[in-house]
């Protein structure tokens, strides 16, 4: 490997990205060090301990049926002859658009003793009250990990099929050949070699496990999140929650390492995956619970929220409704766009540096760039404004020493602290896009064009950043529905007269009264279509 | 610089590429050690050597990708990088030719080509462009993306695109390790005679020797960093300077020979060597070519004594190909023992049989299996 | 195709982002309630003054935010619906007294603070809802903890702003001690683990998973005049509590004027205007909470609840008692 160029404006402006991007963090890092311990030691007697058993058993409830969800439906879809294949293997991605506090609600109110689930259930059997019959109670633990495990299985299934699409046919046909079934083949060949592919998908659910704030708080699952909450705004103790908040962050940061540590060397790449597969042959019983379990998890994730949705939306919506969901619908797509943008050019100046620089130390800025992705929104937001205020007094400051008029909190108090804190909490997920494209990207294009006599910028424009295109779409539009579904930092953030879809939405679901806000909840799990549609057939054109 | 690329003809051959003290020393690890190379004007050459040998990084110092530690590259009479300061590689006039073509996958033929043109005007461009299609036979897929074309056809294309800004110096790295072995023969011969109509300085570098025999003017063997020979390539086929050289070439087998001043000693036999010229005493290597070889296959107990075995048989379009190995003797020196000795013959051997083998008299070429010369 | 369309969008979404100009005849409201409970006020307000009134809506964060903005912040106006958030607000120096007539004398004196640094605006009652089908009940606080009453009971958050005021004004009644043991009980007493809102709770009656439930005044009137809650709301009867004593306990919605506010004239405008006659009336008609102002009467369906007789423990001291309540609550671990 052999970088090209020495832009020394490329360097300072990748270290100082980096750089801006990272300070929130040790903000944060640096006030939970310097925090009170004495509040601290009263969270640990009282409840605490139990904050974080919870937020361990919700850890490992979701990610064991995320786990239990996508390896499977991924397995029956690319390794079996069940029918319908075609249409699930890109339905089984929906549920990905939907939020887990909407998907929470959804359920809440169809499953609760109100609903017309239990309501049926009783007109049915004749049963009278909540005493005559057992009937799985939604709004705990197990039903907030399995809320979030629907609508965040998705990740799992789609690189875990992935990876056994990409997978070398003939180690299968070798482990046929030494006597072995085709099931047998899956398990002891095929499912081994899926595992870096596993581990990185498994990851991600946790990490949104552990950002999730909508959903505990919905459910009155007490998290981590809620005890960062408690501390900061009803103790007023900033410093115990960055505190905490650290904690959590560590905690995350931990999960990322090891599985970064557990798939090292675990690389895995095929030059004959487009074989033809020999599938394993169900029977028909078997091909039954196959389909019933995908098409399950198609329903439960997506076609029956959705539907919820449009009940709703045709039975409560008015004009007015209309008026407000496009000024919020307006906001949503102006901090999304924003964000998703400023994301994408980011990740594109730090992964072509990593690529094409000289300096030793290159693949740095766009490694610390990504921290961010394991700062849950609430704490994010906290962050923002303890670096942000401090910098507006600061500008204040100087602008009434020159003699200028006070410009007020133009940082923390507009939409730039939104859009910032989008943009540090997202900007690993464009890198991740951006940097899988760069990697394909043969090494010699890099080189090609100074042979033919043209400079870093003609390199740039000319070969890179055409090549890029459909990496920075699908970058672009994978932020883009982050964004739109982010909620805690838009909540602690907001300027004046700013609401956005999902801020509106979760008021509303606090009240009970998400009726209202159905159309707006629509609108979000459509944009958040946009993106699988794409992905789906750009991956199909291949 | 346009002045300077207009060559004359000339009887005395022009310099084009100097390279004195080249060193590449990443990290510690020494990949090019004091490399001296000079190249004439016109001249192809090419460049072979084991895989690591500091080939390839000798084309990306040359092209500007990789920063040499020491030395100096001149191209033309320009220097283009020493230990001060280095040319960027835009900036060189050095046309590249990768082994994976480096074609951009979104553009059209046309545009690949035009794409180191843009300092021409439109019209200059078509025409140039034009004019490479139809040297290259590529004018029926202009406006064909890459992926829709042959490994052959976009070998061509990488072609016409290198030689469209009408660099001083075409490097080529393994330029025909993609291409199907039928069609591969050829395509060399043709490309080499594109070259030579462009007058084209070029280097290419290739761990085939046979591609270097059909291809260049000059052939260098490279091993560890460091450039072992440099010659036309019947001078390195015919008077390899090293054991190394011979070796990697697969010029002929070895046998070893206990050599004092005028003779030498070796399992098939002692034979004179008043020719020679290396004054080498001691344990040697005589590189042994199959012709020079003379079987006997008519074991006489009494006289003719066997001296080898039969190890493997191959059938080739000469005739039967034999590996030859020592006998196994306890009364006879271990260090001269000999094994993979190559033989033609249109005989029929079997496995394990025993045979006399002889050396005709010839210009005998003996190496020290360790040291350089 | 696809790129230029996407290129075409980006560039006319960026365009619409251009930043909004403001007006220089406004004012600036940091508020705790919720936007469709303080609009209509505000429209009116602008209506017949001009003056444009920006908000920021938050239910969280609003304390600490003001504080992390200091000499800074463009808010003008806080809206809280929570003594203690108030009362914090003066604590913390967030706040400028308000020297104005208008506000001392339409407000009854146990409603505004003593260095005019906060002004109520309307009161609400923590009443005990209890299902029709126990019939007519007469209910302490305390009674709450009573074993009749096992497995019945249905709450919010204890965390709540509402209920920690709750819980504080039973610390000021009887001490850190006999609160805790209370709780405790409380807790114990629950049906299931506190969560959602006060309405919520009354749909929880309704679904027979309860039979008592805590929530403000406020909300049984606005469920009664929604299509989906009436249901709910007429499966249970509101009570108001210790009326035989201290009587029921009373939290209020209030105003401040943040400390650097930079429309001061503006500010003090609009907190007139919202202890104005037809403002109060408004609080009165729309929202169903009893309005400070004593001249203006209650909605007519909140007068149908009934006179009732209020703790008069000043609301400074249920403040003084939020952080020992929050202790308390976690020590009882309350939520869990």
């Amino acid at each position: 490997m052999i970088a090209l160029y020495n832009s020394k404006t490329w360097k300072l402006s990748s270290y100082l990205i980096a750089l801006v991007l990272i300070v929130p963090v040790l903000v944060m890092l640096v006030g939970g060090v310097s925090a009170s311990t004495q509040l601290f030691a009263h969270l640990w007697q009282t409840v605490l301990p139990s904050y974080i058993e919870n937020t361990l058993l919700l850890a490992f409830w979701v990610v064991l049926l995320a786990l239990f969800f996508g390896v499977f439906s991924a397995a029956i879809i690319t390794q079996t002859n069940i029918v319908f294949k075609q249409q699930l293997r890109w339905l089984l991605l929906l549920p990905l658009a939907m939020p887990a506090y909407l998907v929470a609600y959804l359920y809440t109110d169809l499953f609760d003793y109100a609903g017309p689930v239990q309501r049926t259930l009783r007109a049915t059997f004749g049963w009278q009250s909540p005493t005559d019959y057992w009937f799985f109670d939604i709004r705990t633990l197990p039903g907030a990990a399995l809320m979030l495990a629907l609508v965040l299985f998705p990740y799992i299934y789609m690189l875990t099929r992935g990876a056994f699409e990409q997978q070398d046919q003939n180690l299968i046909r070798a482990s046929r050949l030494l006597g072995l079934t085709a099931k047998q083949s899956f398990f002891k060949v095929a499912l081994p070699l899926a595992r870096p592919a596993i581990a990185v998908s498994a990851s991600l659910v946790l990490m949104e496990t552990l950002a999730d704030f909508a959903t505990v708080q919905y459910f009155s699952v007490n998290t981590l999140t809620t005890a960062i909450y408690d501390t900061w705004l009803g103790y007023g103790d900033l410093g115990a929650a960055n505190a905490l908040a650290s904690i959590l962050m560590l905690l995350i940061l931990f999960v990322v390492l090891a599985e970064q540590r557990s798939r090292a060397g675990l690389r895995h790449q095929s030059a004959r995956p487009n074989l033809t597969r020999e599938l394993i042959q169900l029977s028909f019983g078997q091909q039954l619970i196959a389909s019933i379990f995908c098409w399950a998890l198609v329903i439960l994730g997506f076609l029956l929220p959705i539907t919820l949705l449009i009940i709703m939306a045709v039975q409560y919506s008015d004009v007015a409704q209309l008026s407000v969901l496009f000024s919020t619908g307006l906001n949503s797509l102006k901090v999304s766009v924003f964000a998703a943008t400023i994301a994408v050019v980011i990740a594109l100046s730090l992964g072509l540096y990593q690529r094409l620089h000289k300096d030793k130390y290159r693949k740095i800025p766009q490694l610390i760039s990504g921290f961010g992705y394991a700062v849950p929104g609430t704490v994010l937001a906290m962050a923002m404004l303890s670096t942000l205020g401090p910098l507006d007094h600061w500008i204040n400051g100087l602008a009434e020493f020159l003699g200028f008029s006070a410009p007020g909190l133009i940082l923390s108090g507009s939409l730039f602290a939104i859009v910032f804190a989008l943009v540090v909490r997202f900007s690993a997920i464009a890198n991740g896009t951006i940097a899988s494209g760069i990697k394909q990207i043969p090494q010699s294009l890099d080189y090609a064009p100074a042979t033919l006599g043209v400079n870093l910028i003609g390199s740039l424009t000319k070969v890179h950043l055409p090549i890029l295109s459909p990496a920075i779409l699908v970058a672009w539009l994978l932020v883009f529905v982050e964004a739109m579904k982010e909620l805690p930092a838009v909540l602690l953030l907001r300027p004046f007269n700013f609401e956005t879809l999902s801020s509106q939405i979760y008021q509303l679901i606090s009240d009970e009264m998400l009726e209202q806000g159905a159309l707006g909840a629509i609108l979000i799990v459509l944009f958040g279509l946009l993106p699988i549609v794409l992905l789906n057939k750009s991956k199909e054109k291949v | 610089m346009t002045a300077l690329l207009a060559t004359q003809p000339s009887i005395e051959p022009i310099t084009l590429l100097t390279i004195q003290q080249l060193s590449i020393i990443p990290q510690e690890k020494v990949i090019i050690s004091t490399l001296d190379l000079s190249l004439d004007e016109g001249d192809i050459l090419g460049l072979v050597g084991a895989s690591g040998c500091g080939k390839t990084t000798l084309l990306n110092a040359i092209a500007g990708f990789s920063e040499p530690s020491k030395g100096q590259i001149v191209i033309d009479g320009n220097l283009i990088s020493d230990s001060e300061h280095s040319v960027p590689a835009e900036q060189r006039q050095v046309g590249m030719i990768f082994q994976d073509y480096a074609l951009f996958p979104h553009l059209t033929v046309k545009e690949n080509i035009a794409f180191g043109l843009g300092k021409l005007g439109k019209a200059e461009q078509l025409e140039q462009i034009d004019h490479l299609l139809t040297l290259l036979k590529l004018n029926d897929y202009r406006d064909s993306y890459i992926h829709q074309l042959s490994g052959g056809q976009q070998q061509r294309v990488a072609i016409a695109r290198a030689l469209a800004p009408k660099p001083k110096l075409l490097l080529l790295d393994e330029p025909f390790s993609n291409i199907d072995a039928r069609l591969r023969n050829e395509l060399m011969v043709e490309i080499r005679q594109l070259l030579k109509q462009f007058k084209m300085t070029a280097i290419f570098v290739t761990h085939n020797k046979d591609e270097v025999f059909t291809f260049a003017d000059k052939m260098a063997v490279m091993a560890q960093g460091r450039l072992l020979q440099l010659d036309a390539p019947s001078i390195v086929c015919q008077q390899p300077n090293s054991y190394q050289v011979a070796d990697f070439l697969q010029l002929g087998s070895w046998l070893p020979c206990q050599v004092n001043s005028a003779s030498a000693q070796s399992l098939l036999g002692d034979f004179d060597i008043d020719n020679h010229r290396d004054k080498q005493t001691g344990l040697v290597y005589l590189l042994v070519k199959p012709s020079k070889l003379q079987l006997n296959v008519l074991v006489d107990e009494q006289h003719n004594i066997a001296n080898a075995q039969v190890e493997h048989i191959s059938v080739t379009e000469q005739g039967y190909h034999y590996y030859l190995s020592s006998l196994d003797d306890p009364a006879k020196d271990k260090s001269l023992a000999f094994s993979k000795l190559s033989l033609y013959s249109d005989v029929a051997l079997s496995f394990k049989q025993q045979v006399v083998v002889s050396i005709k008299a010839h210009d005998f070429l003996f190496f020290n299996k360790v040291t350089n010369p | 195709m696809l790129r230029k369309s996407f290129t075409t969008l980006f560039i006319a979404l960026f365009c619409m982002a251009a930043f909004n100009t403001s007006a220089s005849d406004e004012v600036n409201v940091y508020s705790y309630r919720q936007p469709f409970l303080v609009e209509p006020l505000f429209n009116q307000f602008t209506e017949l003054t001009g003056i444009k009134v920006n908000v920021v809506f938050a239910k969280k964060g609003m304390t600490e935010r003001l504080a992390r903005e200091g000499k800074y912040s463009p808010a003008d106006i806080l809206l809280t619906t929570d003594i203690s958030r108030l009362i914090e607000l003066r604590d913390k120096d967030l706040v400028q007294a308000v020297n104005s007539s208008v506000l001392s004398n339409s407000i009854p004196k146990q409603y505004q603070a003593q260095d005019n640094t906060w002004f109520a605006l309307t009161t609400r009652v923590r009443n005990i809802y209890s299902a029709k089908r126990l019939g007519k009940i007469d209910i302490n606080y305390e009674d709450l903890a009573n074993e009749k009453y096992k497995g019945r009971i249905c709450t919010r958050s204890g965390k709540h702003p509402y209920n920690v005021a709750l819980v504080a004004s039973m610390i000021s009644e009887h001490g850190e001690t006999y609160t805790l043991g209370w709780l405790k009980k409380v807790k114990n007493n629950l049906a299931r683990k506190p969560q959602g809102s006060d309405r919520g709770q009354v749909q929880a009656i309704h679904q027979k998973l309860c039979d008592i439930s805590l929530g403000n005044s406020y909300y049984f009137g606005k469920m009664l005049k929604d299509k989906k809650q009436k249901i709910w709301a007429d499966e249970v009867y509101i009570n108001f509590p210790n009326q035989k004593n201290r009587g029921a306990h009373i939290n209020i919605s209030g105003v401040a004027m943040a400390k650097y506010a930079p429309n001061a004239k503006n500010a003090q405008a609009l907190m007139e205007f919202l202890v104005s006659k037809p403002a109060q009336a408004l609080y009165a008609q729309t929202n169903m909470e009893y309005p400070v102002r004593e001249s203006v009467a209650v909605s007519k369906l909140v007068a149908s609840w009934g006179n009732y007789k209020a703790d008069s423990l000043p609301l400074e001291d249920i403040a003084k008692n939020r952080k020992a309540a929050l202790k308390l609550l976690d020590q009882a671990q309350f939520d869990l």
